[in-house]
């Protein structure tokens, strides 16, 4: 476990030296990576952000050495979406038994494993990722991996993040070490271009990356690396060759972001496409920075006029939406990008936000929550079920927008509800996706079935009058 | 842009759209380094033969597709079958958050589990220290009647002692001295979601009988479910049938009110459960009664040990398995079976015989929890269904015996094989080898159905991507009556689908069948 250790503090230091923000490097850790307090409500595992970080890199296979449930508890439970590969959704792992663990055969175990999946698969790479269980009983998966690499001639990556090392966040930046330390700069491309672009943290839910695409393909930008959603083996090994990187889940990828730009000189900015002034601020500044690296000029003056055209589209089909939405009440749990760019976008719309949570988010993050919200008292930590169904009430929500495990506190609040994390069925990225999201957000409410919902029986309503 | 605000579409459709198509195509050609199409296609042939089958069911180290889950979501599972009980899982956190997300995913409701949050430090240091603070945490904060611990992998590996931990955290005034904290050791190396449940219902039995004597045997049977997700449906209408019956008895883990809350503009934390002094009075009971043997070998041990008549069934489907049901209940409580049931066992059958020619020689591959498996297999032989594959996960050897036995009782079980351990990927082979006509499982089998082009009926669980299943039985007559109506939609949808194009197949297209 001692080499284990010093990689967390590794990643710890990282994110203690994260910069901007007027914090200590103390509080900023406290922030980033504090373990829940036992018997409260909980998150997921460091396992967990770093398989969430990574599974969507589809022509992977993705084996996870531990007992089998952690695993098997969790397979395919998120939507990115892949364009090829299926490879990513099928579960790949060591079950470890009791007689493996007391015997000592789990390394063993993880090397046939290995060599398992190779003869059946064909796989771009195989990512190995360690557990509670293994990280504790010492199986080194470095050395596996090694061994593995150099007999079957195929990238072998072991991802070190253990549940119990820390939160869900901490595994994100753990996965963004084993991508830095074992696979980008491993491939070189064949023509790399003055145009190319990484987007990091970027998971392709529903599909959602491909409504910016073409807007990028318009501007003849090239995404060489979009990780982990939808990317494939090669884009990630060959990602040090762009020219520049936007980060998109700031907590994901941007400590791996930062090492890129001191490694490969590929300079940064965090942004998000969610909402409209935010897609087209995310495109100026990729130009910007490409033109910085020495794109032809013209680049910005024509990110200019799409800008301009798209908005312009854009607002015109909004039009629809907006009397129907203007002055409704959402309040936001969801936390990392989402609670303070999804803000903006709503508001754009004409809808008041009677509160944002800011679980999961960067100081960065909540820098920017703050900035766009102005009032203090709308910001809330995460809050235990029962608190979150009577903040609804409270503040008198027309609706929540919140991920999957908290959909019903708001249904049982008679209070309708919509998806905006992993499970979501619709995307919401780029100027399509905001009227996509007007829309989902009219339908909610506007559903004739929540008046049904809120009255009482008929017949109690006659005992009342 | 195919977008319009007129006509916005679902991701779905969207990206069916030929710019999509495009873009997503040159994806491909420029960064992934296809394989030409013919070794694609030649390897998915090969994927589909006997000589894979044969490496594939030689996996030794490697799982794939697995179908089950592992002993503290049982655990949890059956913790949430208490009056005001909060289950908390000694170990990292990570775990839990699988566990609620499973739970809430199938029965599209909340789910409360804590954890002890356990770091690196509790590694080295073992948890005592999380015990204390998480057990007075979830005290203050979720306000329950009784707190229910399992332990995850990691504590079990570091080896910390829960009944010493607890005993340590009431000395230390994280939660009265006289408050209920059950617990279970649940390693998920070893077993499954259903041992996770065996023990925790049988820890809760020893926390309230332990050290107590049985007083004279009232004349009431202890009724114990098992891990279910058909819960819901299954509790209420096996109330129903003994209600009917006039029996006494008490259901000893009852989730189906805690996973089945109504929108009335309260939140519940806790709803429903068998109620702490309801535990404390089965300990008198003459009989218990298990609905499912295998989640519940420890349990019924230790109610023979303390003076219990104790026997169990395989998840009672169908028929002949209800038939048993109940007349051991008859038998145990001297009560007649009623009228009422009688004609609901007839219009079963009569349902049965309807429609026997669309079900007589069908071919199945069922998998799941070996009691499921068990029981759908027989009531699929009543139908004259062969079950040609049966797999199960979590199976033992001496699950795969009693199958055997099954099998051999009737003439349609005759080419049916029986595969315990194995996974879903290792069904897919068995599909492609040897087809059948009907698949059935959790949703987890989509994948197999889009492969083999085996028709999916979605049972047990989990079940992510259909809606509201598990509100209705799949236990009784009514049960059974839903069952065949499921299996029967599904073979007519298909045939339908099959049949519909005009002119080539439709000459089968019929209105009437
Ligand atoms: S560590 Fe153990 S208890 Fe936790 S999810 Fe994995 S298998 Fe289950
Ligand atoms: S055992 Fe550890 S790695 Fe596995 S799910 Fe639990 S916390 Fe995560």
């Amino acid at each position: 476990m001692s080499s284990l250790n010093a990689k967390n503090k590794d990643a710890f230091h990282e994110l203690a030296s994260e910069k901007s923000g007027s914090k200590g490097p103390k509080a900023r850790l406290r922030n980033c990576a504090r373990p829940m307090a036992p018997g409260t409500a909980v998150g997921g595992c460091a396992f967990d952000g770093a398989k969430v970080a990574l599974q969507p890199i589809t022509d992977v296979a993705h084996l996870i050495h531990a007992p089998l449930a952690c695993e098997g508890n969790s397979w395919d439970n998120r939507g990115a979406a892949s364009s090829g590969p299926t490879l990513w959704r099928t579960s790949f792992t060591t079950d470890l038994t009791e007689i493996d663990i007391v015997m000592g055969h789990s390394e063993r175990k993880l090397f046939k494993a290995i060599r398992e999946i190779k003869d059946g698969y064909a796989p771009a790479a195989i990512f190995v990722y360690s557990t509670c269980v293994t990280a504790m009983i010492g199986d080194d998966i470095d050395v596996v991996c090694k061994r593995a690499t150099d007999e079957f001639a195929l990238p072998v990556v072991p991802v070190n993040a253990p549940g119990f090392v820390g939160s869900k966040n901490l595994g994100n930046k753990l996965a963004g070490e084993a991508l830095l330390k074992h696979v980008i700069g491993t491939v070189e491309p064949d023509e790399p271009g003055l145009c190319d672009i990484n987007i990091l943290g970027e998971f392709n839910l529903s599909g959602e990356f491909w409504q910016v695409k073409p807007l990028l393909d318009k501007l003849g930008v090239r995404v060489r690396a979009c990780i982990p959603g939808d990317a494939r083996y090669l884009q990630v090994a060959s990602a040090h060759r762009s020219r520049a990187a936007m980060t998109v889940c700031s907590t994901a990828f941007v400590a791996l972001a930062r090492k890129m730009q001191e490694r490969w000189d590929i300079p940064f900015f965090e942004g998000s496409f969610y909402g409209i002034s935010g897609t087209s601020e995310a495109l100026r500044r990729i130009a910007d920075l490409l033109v910085k690296k020495g794109a032809d000029p013209s680049l910005l003056h024509r990110t200019e006029i799409l800008v301009a055209e798209e908005e312009e589209k854009v607002w015109k089909r909004l039009e629809a939406y907006r009397p129907r939405l203007e002055g409704k009440r959402v309040l936001l749990n969801t936390g990392g990008v989402k609670s303070w760019s999804v803000v903006h976008a709503l508001m754009e719309i004409g809808m008041e936000i009677v509160g944002t949570s800011v679980k999961k988010s960067t100081l960065e993050d909540r820098e920017r929550v703050k900035q766009t919200l102005k009032e203090e008292n709308l910001v809330f930590e995460s809050m235990s079920p029962r608190e979150l169904f009577s903040l609804l009430l409270e503040r008198k929500a027309d609706i929540m927008l919140s991920g999957g495990r908290t959909q019903y506190i708001a249904l049982k609040a008679k209070l309708p509800w919509l998806d905006i994390n992993q499970e979501r069925h619709h995307a919401y990225a780029g100027y399509e996706g905001m009227v996509q999201l007007a829309r989902q957000i009219d339908l909610a409410i506007h559903n004739p079935m929540w008046p049904q919902v809120r009255e009482p029986a008929p017949w109690e309503q006659a005992l009342v009058v | 842009m195919p977008q319009s605000a007129e006509k916005a579409l679902d991701h779905a459709p969207l990206f069916c759209e030929p710019e999509y198509r495009q873009m997503l195509a040159e994806k491909k050609l420029n960064f992934e380094c296809p394989h030409p199409d013919q070794v694609v296609s030649d390897q998915r042939e090969f994927t589909k033969s006997w000589k894979y089958r044969e490496k594939n069911l030689a996996r030794q180290a490697l799982v794939v597709n697995p179908a089950k889950a592992c002993q503290p979501l049982g655990a949890v599972f059956a913790a949430a079958g208490f009056e005001r009980t909060m289950s908390f899982v000694h170990g990292s956190q990570g775990c839990v958050a699988y566990y609620r997300s499973h739970l809430s995913r199938h029965f599209k409701e909340p789910s409360s589990v804590v954890s002890s949050s356990m770091t690196e430090d509790a590694a080295v240091f073992g948890g005592l220290k999380n015990m204390v603070d998480g057990l007075a945490n979830t005290y203050k904060l979720y306000n329950p009647k009784m707190i229910a611990v399992s332990t995850t992998c990691m504590a079990e590996v570091i080896g910390d002692d829960l009944h010493g931990f607890i005993e340590n955290a009431k000395s230390e005034g994280s939660v009265p001295r006289d408050f209920d904290v059950p617990f279970a050791h649940t390693p998920a190396f070893v077993g499954s979601h259903v041992d996770g449940y065996d023990s925790m219902v049988k820890g809760v039995l020893e926390n309230f009988w332990k050290g107590t004597a049985r007083t004279e045997a009232t004349a009431t049977i202890n009724i114990i479910p098992g891990f279910d997700g058909f819960c819901v449906g299954n509790n209420r209408e096996l109330k129903r049938l003994l209600d009917l019956m006039q029996v006494n008895y008490m259901f000893i883990q009852d989730a189906s009110d805690q996973f089945d809350t109504p929108s009335d503009g309260n939140f519940r934390m806790y709803d429903g459960g068998t109620s702490i002094n309801d535990v404390k009075a089965a300990l008198n009971a003459e009989w218990t009664l298990s609905l499912q043997y295998y989640n519940t070998r420890k349990t019924l041990d230790y109610c023979r040990d303390v003076g219990q008549a104790a026997t169990s069934f395989h998840y009672p489907l169908g028929v002949e398995a209800t038939d048993e049901l109940l007349m051991v209940i008859s038998e145990i409580s001297g009560r007649e079976i009623p009228e009422a049931i009688r004609l609901e066992r007839g219009r079963l059958i009569d349902a049965m015989a309807d429609s026997q020619a669309w079900l007589y020689g069908k071919k199945y591959a069922i998998y799941g929890d070996p009691d499921f498996v068990y029981a759908m297999a027989r009531f699929i032989m009543e139908t004259g269904g062969e079950p040609t594959h049966c797999l199960a996960t979590n199976g033992t050897s001496a699950w795969e015996d009693e199958m055997k036995e099954l099998l051999a009782s009737s003439p349609f079980g005759k080419n049916a094989q029986v595969w315990p351990g194995k996974d879903l990927w290792a069904l897919r082979s068995l599909l492609f080898t040897e087809p059948v006509d009907l698949l059935i499982g959790n949703s987890y089998g989509k994948y197999l159905e889009r492969d083999t082009g085996t028709p999916l009926v979605r049972l047990m669980f989990p079940i992510f991507d259909r809606h509201h299943h598990h509100r209705f039985p799949l236990m009784g007559y009514q049960g059974g009556l839903r069952l065949l109506t499921a299996i029967l939609d599904k073979i007519f949808d298909n045939l339908d689908r099959e049949t519909m194009h005009a002119g080539v197949t439709d000459y089968s297209y019929d209105l009437t069948r």
